[in-house]
């Protein structure tokens, strides 16, 4: 399982400057990995790219045993005329029934399933919807910014749970919190403005899964590090 | 009690009987031109049950046009939301003929079709199609990207679901927009019957206006003017119930 990107090249329809010049970056293997960066920094529109939402960039986006890409957001919404446990029911592939309740317990969606979307609070609304893409089949998922509104604890849980369903799955993590991406993630891209070279840096996270015990000093200097780099 | 469309109405319809009778009397005017108050009253007993039973007639035949014209909307707008050539084919050629006064055409209508329901129905839907078009082609046209995003994702979006979607999310627009469109499948339909009809209200007061017997006009405003707020009252609360079943209230 690879992605990698090779010489893109990027800037909006319209717009003067470039988002990404001659970008380099590479994940070469399975598990949680992140997409760290300032804002504006182009991570959302790589995640488009990766995803093939956006098209018309010069350079290579290459997957190898990637066959299936999904991209989650965090201001996406579910549609508003059934409750969660009808819509999750009806999107969620025959294979994948078991994995729907497992999710639903680990995730604290049992009280919110007979409620509405709108009904829900932000945290709630983010959790039911990375929830359902993870009963998709998939080979990638980038999830941008899928746990905000999270608190931590259950934000931790979260992740650890994903980690240990999917382990051979593939997972971008683009977050603003570098305390999280530090700990939970194996590789770290840490984007860069056009003008730094090179733009994408990467660093080894701790790749935390919640059965052994962190260093606080290792932590702190891979924290140490994504800051400089960024 | 009474809802407030028809209230509102009511003290509309008696402020402009009340400017009329201040005309008549301040210009000392004749019951020719502007009869006096027992006349109007005398007309309206003699000729309410008549004139009722021609206002029900139109109203039929504004809600049939009316339905007909939200059938061939919802459709053609499903069409139009494409973004293929015939979608916008079907968005211009919308927005350019309904530029077009309707009621222009009305007279070949009533020449191909001669006087009569098909010629009513037809202009009736006719008018008040091109504005009700116009709002479901730029409401089933504009995509709903944070919902629609999961459907295009796992490859499940298909042309029901999407309509849905965006539907669901407009339906207090699209409410709005049936509701307004009833006023004019109900002009549509008088419009029509002044020009080609041998029954309705406005075939009604087109006699009486060759008569200059402004009572009756007077009578038949009246219940117009009720059976239409009745009818904006009834969908109203049509959509009420579609927005509280579908939890959009």
């Amino acid at each position: 399982m690879q992605l990698e990107i090779k010489e893109l090249n990027y800037k909006y329809p319209g717009s003067v400057g470039d988002v990404f010049q001659q970008l380099n970056c590479q994940v070469t293997e399975p598990g949680f990995h992140a997409l760290f960066g300032p804002s504006g920094v182009g991570k959302t529109t790589l995640a488009k790219m990766i995803a093939g939402d956006i098209k018309g960039f010069a350079g290579e986006i290459n997957l190898q045993r990637i066959h299936q890409v999904l991209y989650t957001y965090n201001l996406e919404r579910l549609p508003g005329w059934c409750c969660l446990r009808e819509h999750l029911d009806s999107i969620t592939p025959k294979s994948n029934r078991q994995r729907l309740e497992d999710l639903v317990d680990s995730f604290g969606l049992q009280p919110c399933l007979n409620s509405r979307f709108a009904q829900l609070s932000l945290g709630q609304q983010n959790r039911t919807n990375l929830a359902r893409y993870l009963l998709q089949d998939f080979d990638l998922l980038i999830m941008d910014e899928s746990l905000a509104n999270v608190d931590e604890i259950t934000k931790e849980k979260i992740i650890l749970k994903i980690k240990s369903l999917f382990p051979e799955r593939c997972f971008l993590y683009i977050s603003h919190n570098v305390v999280e991406v530090s700990k939970f993630c194996k590789q770290i891209l840490v984007l860069r403005s056009h003008y730094k070279a090179p733009q994408a840096v990467s660093l080894q996270g701790q790749d935390f899964n919640g059965q052994r015990i962190l260093k606080e000093k290792d932590l702190e200097q891979i924290m140490l590090e994504i800051v400089n780099a960024a | 009690m009474l809802h407030r469309r028809v209230y509102q109405f009511l003290i509309i319809y008696f402020i402009g009987f009340a400017a009329l009778m201040l005309v008549k009397y301040s210009l000392n005017l004749s019951d020719y031109t502007i009869p006096g108050v027992s006349e109007i009253w005398t007309t309206c007993r003699r000729y309410f049950g008549l004139y009722l039973m021609a206002v029900l007639n139109t109203l039929c035949v504004a809600i049939l046009g009316h339905l007909l014209s939200i059938c061939m909307a919802t459709v053609v707008g499903i069409i139009g939301r494409l973004t293929i050539w015939i979608g916008s084919f079907i968005r211009v050629a919308a927005y350019n003929i309904q530029a077009y006064p309707i009621v222009a055409v009305a007279p070949i209508i009533f020449i191909l079709l001669g006087d009569g329901l098909s010629s009513r129905l037809l202009i009736a839907a006719m008018i008040c199609y091109f504005p009700l078009l116009l709002s479901f082609i730029g409401i089933l046209s504009e995509p709903v990207k944070e919902i629609e995003h999961f459907f295009e994702s796992t490859l499940r979006m298909n042309w029901r679901l999407q309509a849905k979607i965006r539907a669901f999310e407009n339906i207090h627009k699209l409410i709005t927009v049936i509701v307004g469109s009833a006023t004019l499948a109900m002009v549509g339909t008088i419009v029509a019957e002044f020009i080609a009809a041998n029954a309705g209200i406005g075939y009604s007061i087109r006699i009486a206006l060759y008569q200059s017997d402004l009572a009756k006009i007077l009578v038949a405003l009246f219940l117009i003017g009720i059976c239409t707020s009745v009818y904006l009252v009834f969908l109203e609360w049509i959509g009420w119930l579609v927005k509280k079943r579908l939890g959009n209230i």
